[in-house]
């Protein structure tokens, strides 16, 4: 998207449930990041903008959650009811990715899951103590909730920054990506924050227990942010 | 002759009675301990007791300290606000199991220990809640060393065992009076130091779930790390059984050399 010359667009499907398959809701991390990193992003789920999808210079990526490997390779393995509601957008997909199977995406997952399950939990207005989020994402990748083979997540910071979290089981280390915009340090930011795990056997009550451990209150989140505050009032000329 | 050095042992009895047995095949009859006996452990008693019972020279760590002071030693050295609720979780539990006798044990204990040019500290000389990393700054290092006197120092509360020599050390110090003509330096050439981090036995965080301690030969100055594996599983299931935070033993059963470090490590507490 960042080499894409002309105007770039997103959109989430849902997806088609399986049998016995636990379902994934959208929890708005990847659209909130890519809208972060791409302000004129375009969202094709609002309807407002999806006529734009048949705009020539377009490029939309759609993310679209699938339960069971296709049944063959490339845009043939698409699900038909997914190509008839792109169809009705008229968008034509030029490729189709899947997770295990393209080079572009990992494909050395080592766990089995006959049974997904998925955890997510609402972060709004929490703000983290930075060491202590760093404890408790690397506990949470490494198994201390149970195995987990997917996390994501937008966490906010006592200076203003929120950092996105991206974890998948068959990648060596997680990825932590800043996001270009910065809150004034002035109490709860109002952004999105969420975290959303996918593994067996997840233990998301010692997962929030953990989490409750590592935000800051009122008092603590004021004591990291007035000095902020200071030096910022100190950095503007007087007139 | 040889002796052994253990320490941190954080209320870890299958880990404590291994090492020991280990020390005691190689027929090592001294052995001092650098502190922290109780702590993120299910047997704080049975570890106190085992040390007090075969009467080895001890000095005093942190968790020692704090469990006598009340946590009013030095809060501010916890790494991040996870890991002081979760200090604080184990503290109370501890403190909950600690028979008195065995806190007036913990109490009596000396901050350091001295065997002629030899030093025992848990931390530092400066403190029980200072670590000494094996990347400190060389400097700093060797301050610690030299102002204490000592040739070697052995410590622990890393957690991770190391050997670091300080060689062709000099200290330069140069007074500049305000009459700028007037310089007055000094400078001191030193002979090797070294630190010895004994590791840990009950809480290892270098890579394995081995427990960790040291040989050294006061005679030839030969130091060795040794590992010992113990039964990992037997502490892991008194720790779930003792309702103490489960991460505990998740933790214990990797060995990561993951741990938390505060942003200066070398802090020390002025209160």
């Amino acid at each position: 998207m960042r080499s894409h010359q002309g105007k770039c667009g997103y959109l989430r499907l849902d997806g088609y449930p399986s049998n016995g398959l636990e379902q994934v809701s959208d929890s708005g991390i990847d659209k909130a990041f890519l809208k972060d990193q791409f302000p004129e992003l375009i969202d094709l789920s609002d309807s407002h903008h999806a006529s734009r999808s048949q705009q020539g210079d377009l490029l939309t990526l759609i993310e679209l959650p699938q339960f069971q490997s296709p049944q063959q390779a490339g845009l043939m393995g698409m699900d038909p009811r997914v190509k008839n509601q792109l169809e009705a957008l008229q968008l034509h997909p030029d490729r189709y990715l899947h997770f295990g199977r393209d080079p572009e995406l990992p494909n050395k997952d080592t766990l089995e899951f006959k049974k997904l399950e998925s955890f997510s939990l609402s972060l709004k207005a929490s703000v983290w103590d930075p060491p202590s989020l760093n404890t408790l994402w690397f506990e949470l990748v490494n198994g201390a909730y149970g195995d987990v083979y997917r996390a994501k997540a937008l966490m906010n910071l006592p200076d203003g920054r929120s950092m996105f979290f991206n974890w998948i089981v068959s990648q060596e280390s997680s990825q932590f990506l800043p996001l270009e915009e910065i809150s004034a340090p002035n109490g709860r930011p109002a952004s999105l924050s969420e975290l959303v795990v996918q593994g067996k056997n997840l233990d998301g009550l010692r997962i929030q227990s953990t989490i409750d451990l590592c935000l800051l209150n009122d008092a603590v989140l004021e004591m990291h942010q007035m000095p902020l505050r200071d030096r910022q009032k100190e950095a503007i000329p007087s007139t | 002759m040889n002796h052994a050095i253990i320490s941190c042992l954080h209320a870890n009895l299958p880990a404590a009675e291994a090492v020991l047995n280990d020390i005691d095949r190689q027929g090592i009859d001294t052995i001092t301990c650098l502190g922290d006996l109780v702590g993120y452990g299910p047997q704080p008693n049975e570890v106190v007791e085992l040390i007090r019972n075969r009467d080895i020279a001890t000095c005093q760590g942190c968790w020692d300290e704090d469990i006598i002071d009340g946590l009013n030693a030095c809060e501010c050295s916890y790494p991040s606000q996870l890991a002081e609720r979760r200090g604080h979780l184990a503290h109370q539990w501890t403190d909950d199991q600690l028979t008195d006798e065995n806190k007036s044990f913990l109490a009596s204990l000396p901050t350091s220990l001295r065997r002629d040019r030899l030093l025992f500290v848990h931390g530092s000389p400066n403190s029980q809640h200072e670590y000494l990393l094996p990347d400190m700054d060389a400097f700093a290092a060797l301050e610690r060393v030299e102002t204490a006197g000592a040739d070697i120092l052995f410590c622990g509360h890393t957690h991770q065992p190391y050997i670091r020599e300080l060689r062709d050390g000099s200290i330069r110090v140069r007074l500049q009076n305000a009459d700028h003509d007037c310089d007055q330096g000094e400078e001191l050439t030193l002979p090797m130091r070294k630190i010895v981090n004994a590791g840990s036995v009950g809480e290892p965080r270098h890579g394995s779930t081995n427990a960790t301690y040291v040989i050294h030969n006061d005679a030839t100055d030969e130091i060795e790390i040794k590992e010992v594996p113990y039964d990992v599983g037997r502490t892991c299931q008194a720790i779930v059984e003792a309702g103490l935070p489960k991460v505990f033993a998740w933790r214990l059963s990797h060995g990561f050399e993951f741990a938390e470090q505060a942003e200066d490590a070398s802090h020390v507490c002025e209160r």
